[in-house]
């Protein structure tokens, strides 16, 4: 057997942590199925919550630099995100921001169109289940007769990964392409050359119109906006054309442009290309320049058809984009 | 990459900028940043001194990034580029910073001006650290000119420049030559008839074997650039025809101002409150006379009407003094014994035989009363019945400081000039900018005041501001001697900055495509990607705001250049947060 190899080369250690994420990005890990083997051969798995029960103190107990790869998901929203970015990067070679909420912020990301004050108050006060007469919220300290409870700080603002410590890649998606993480998986295990420190993994330079099969042309002219649920797409036409909002354009390809394949418009969880810093803003350009009316009263009606335009352009990337918060 | 070495320089501009700002303590803060190798103020860095010391550092210090803070770049970019280029360096890689115009100009307070010149220079100096070398491309001068506009202006830019021997493009927008000048009887200060002026030059550019004239023409594209421009012009109602020339000359006019929205002067509802315009008609007529056939035996001349005035236009519009004095001087002569008012703020007879006119009228029993604009304008009302005129004016005399009436029946409204409404169209069409009154901005107020900001383009006449005869005719003259020179040069240097598109990155979303005002950018199929036409590419930069992937670049307009150089204008603000 492999494992009992005395030439085979030494496992490395990997980590796999989540902070502020839905758990998909952990699952995306376990979807590498049989290939699973692989990664076990070659490496052992040495902090991984969802799975394995290995405490935080276990972490603080290792050496510097002793994990040679890290895949930390989810974004950085309360104090425990944060503390565990920064003993993972003190512990760790190379530290991969896995998943768009590590990448740019992800899905709860747009919690920074609100703050601290206002989710508190719709989720401890208004929420139509909520029954909460005192107005009890949520205390980092809390004293009972045992002693002191204590629960992470949460911040004001949700944090991309890179806002927090140094990284040095990054693997887009929510979740990534599994065979996008095996590949570079390997690439590290098998000492291949790595690219330069910062670099986008498991993705590519182009945008996913590039993979994308629907018949593109020039004439991407919209009057009116729609849901998808609101037309008859033809199932070949550009979304755009169709007049249905389709990150695509801004967004990096490599996820093999699955969305689009099951009829659905692409969301823009790879983020932007790499010379399109803020894809939100990249996209409300490029949108702008489509709507087919010179009036301004006109112009003002077709993009009030766009349902939640923050959401839909900012949906992973606020965070990460230059704007990073709406200023309440 | 090779090291950025950055020279920064900080200009005191004499006192303009020193007085206000901590010049000093800026070079120092600045050249703290990184990669800025040499930072230093000068009193006058756009004198030689102050070029030399940017050559010599370069070569000393080996710099390959150049950022003066000083006025604005409209005024001197050029200057310092050229000194990049005497000490080798691509003039591109120099990048100004305003501390002038937008800082000592109009702060009062050092302190905090200081820190925006701190943040403005930042900003530069991020900005410069993107530049890449771009090179010049040298383009023919098609020899043909378009004049835009058929009236004293125009008219003398085009006569010369035919004369020279080169192809005019007239285009006017009314049925006939003339514009305004045509509506006027005698000019002043020396009382010739404008038809004698005019009229030689209307018929001569009619039949000059080298100006093609397009009367009710409009003008439904212009594109190009310096030496290769083309129109679409459609005259007559006829088909449109396709223009191509090298040069064009801006020579729009103006608009006389709507008196009807001055209340107190009851323009619209007393029936003889006239404008000049209208005036002018009449003494064209050889009548003066009110509107149910009498001689009026009182009039009075309003000055500053819609000039000078917070309410209407803070400019003068500096031939209303000159035209009031021929008018009194006119009625004088037509009507002897009639009592003439000048009801004026200030008489600004500047100019040769102007201040002579002034003398003259004065002399002619001619009454001057003098109003404050601070404290009102004349009002005017309709007499009683069993008064000896028809109307009234009521004013406080300013050098009496008496209040007082004046009897009228007749009232002039010298109404000032203002930019045409199509003033906007146009200043697209053409790429020049406008001031906050709508007029046209010359490159540089005292030395280059008929170049604009797009090469190849020149401004004469009231289409710049407010101008009388013989100024607009030096302008157009000015304008012809640029024109004539670029032609005589056959071919000229055009920045060169089309867009770029990077296939690695262009994933053939073809959103670029229809943006493209000039149809510069087609879709290569077997590629996948967009393809610019550079020939056709005016660099305006459209498709690379419109492009959302990153993959087409504005040079000198790029992602990296613009953002960094917001983060270093924001970076005091950074660190205060």
């Amino acid at each position: 057997m492999e494992a009992t190899d005395k030439n085979a080369k030494p496992k490395i250690k990997m980590a796999v942590y989540w902070g502020s994420a839905c758990g998909g990005c952990c699952v995306s890990v376990l979807d590498v199925h049989e290939k699973l083997f692989d990664v076990v051969a070659a490496a052992d798995l040495v902090f991984w919550p969802i799975a394995l029960d290995i405490k935080y103190k276990d972490v603080e107990a290792m050496a510097d630099q002793e994990i040679d790869l890290t895949l930390y998901n989810g974004a950085v929203r309360n104090s425990e995100n944060e503390h565990l970015a920064h003993l993972l990067r003190q512990k760790t070679k190379i530290l991969v921001a896995y998943g768009s909420c590590a990448h740019m912020g992800g899905i709860p990301g747009l919690g920074n169109f609100h703050d601290r004050e206002t989710i508190f108050e719709r989720v401890y006060d208004t929420t139509e289940s909520t029954v909460n007469p005192d107005k009890v919220r949520p205390q980092t300290e809390t004293k009972m007769k045992e002693g002191i409870l204590e629960l992470p700080e949460f911040y004001n603002d949700v944090r991309s990964l890179d806002q927090v410590v140094d990284v040095d890649y990054y693997l887009p998606g929510c979740p990534p392409q599994t065979e996008r993480l095996v590949e570079v998986f390997m690439a590290i295990v098998t000492g291949a050359e790595l690219p330069p420190k910062g670099s986008v993994v498991g993705a590519l330079e182009k945008s996913l119109c590039d993979e994308c099969n629907r018949k593109k042309t020039d004439n991407k002219t919209i009057k009116e906006f729609h849901r998808p649920i609101d037309i008859q797409d033809d199932g070949e036409t550009c979304f755009l054309e169709q007049g249905v909002i389709c990150m695509g354009p801004a967004t990096r390809g490599g996820c093999g442009a699955r969305c689009i394949e099951g009829n659905a418009p692409c969301r823009g969880c790879y983020g932007p290309p790499a010379d399109a810093p803020d894809p939100g803003a990249k996209m409300m350009s490029a949108i702008g320049t489509m709507i087919d009316s010179n009036e301004e009263e006109e112009i003002l009606k077709i993009v009030d058809q766009i349902d939640d335009p923050a959401g839909t352009f900012y949906r992973f990337s606020l965070p990460g984009s230059i704007i990073r918060r709406k200023i309440l | 990459m090779e090291e950025k070495r950055i020279g920064v320089y900080v200009c005191w501009c004499g006192t303009n900028i020193a007085k206000m700002v901590d010049v000093e303590g800026v070079a120092e803060e600045v050249g703290k940043l990184p990669d800025v190798v040499v930072s230093k103020n000068y009193k006058y860095m756009c004198s030689d001194p102050g070029q030399e010391l940017i050559i010599k550092d370069i070569k000393e210090h080996n710099l390959n990034r150049v950022v003066v803070s000083a006025c604005s770049p409209r005024i001197h970019e050029l200057t310092f580029r050229k000194a990049l280029t005497n000490a080798g360096l691509n003039p591109y890689m120099f990048e100004m910073a305003n501390i002038r115009e937008q800082v000592s100009w109009v702060h009062t307070d050092r302190k905090e001006a200081t820190k925006k010149a701190k943040s403005l220079v930042t900003a530069a100096v991020a900005r410069v650290a993107w530049h890449e070398a771009l090179d010049k491309r040298k383009v023919d001068i098609n020899p043909a000119s378009m004049i835009i506009g058929g009236g004293i202006s125009g008219l003398s830019a085009a006569l010369e420049i035919a004369d020279a021997g080169k192809q005019v493009y007239l285009i006017e927008k009314e049925a006939r030559l003339g514009g305004h000048i045509a509506d006027v009887d005698l000019t002043f200060p020396y009382m010739v008839p404008a038809a004698q002026i005019l009229g030689p030059k209307i018929k001569r550019a009619e039949n000059h074997p080298n100006i093609e004239v397009f009367k009710e023409a409009v003008i439904e594209e212009i594109f190009g650039y310096v030496g290769n421009f083309n129109a679409e012009i459609k005259a007559n109602g006829s088909e449109s025809r396709s223009l191509e020339f090298g040069n064009i000359i801006v020579a729009t006019g103006l608009k006389p101002f709507d008196p009807s929205s001055v209340d107190l002067h009851g323009y619209g509802k007393l029936p003889n409150v006239v404008t000049s315009i209208e005036f002018e008609k009449m003494l064209q007529s050889g009548k003066i006379e009110t509107r149910d056939g009498k001689e009026p035996k009182n009039i009075a001349i309003i000055h500053c009407v819609g000039s000078r005035n917070n309410d209407y236009h803070e400019y003068c519009s500096r031939t209303c003094c000159m035209l009031g004095l021929k008018y009194a001087n006119q009625i004088k002569t037509a009507l002897p014994e009639t009592h003439v008012y000048e009801i004026y703020a200030d008489m600004r007879s500047f100019g040769k035989g102007c201040e002579e006119l002034y003398d003259a009228t004065a002399k002619r029993k001619v009454m001057f009363l003098n109003f404050d604009q601070r404290e009102g304008i004349p009002q005017i009302t309709k007499a009683n019945p069993g008064d000896c005129c028809e109307m009234l004016i009521d004013m406080k005399e300013r050098l009496s400081n008496t209040q007082i009436e004046v009897p009228a029946d007749m009232v002039v409204l010298l109404v000032g000039m203002e930019a045409r409404e199509d003033a906007k169209e146009v200043a697209h069409h053409v790429g020049v900018s406008k001031c906050g009154n709508d007029f046209f901005i010359e490159r540089h107020p005292k030395l280059d005041p008929v170049a604009t900001t797009t090469d190849g383009v020149y401004i004469v006449g009231s289409c710049q501001g407010p101008k009388d005869i013989t100024d607009s005719v030096a302008q157009a003259r000015a304008a012809v001697a640029r024109v004539l020179a670029a032609i005589c040069q056959e071919s000229g240097e055009v920045e060169v900055t089309p867009a770029v598109v990077n296939e690695d990155i262009c994933c053939g979303c073809q959103t670029c495509v229809n943006v493209c005002p000039y149809t510069a950018i087609s879709y290569d199929e077997e590629k996948n990607v967009s393809v610019v036409n550079e020939v056709l590419c005016k660099g305006c930069g459209t498709c690379g705001s419109a492009c959302p992937t990153g993959a087409i670049r504005s040079r000198h307009f790029t992602d990296h250049q613009i953002l960094s150089q917001i983060k270093g204008l924001m970076r005091t603000e950074m660190q205060e947060v």
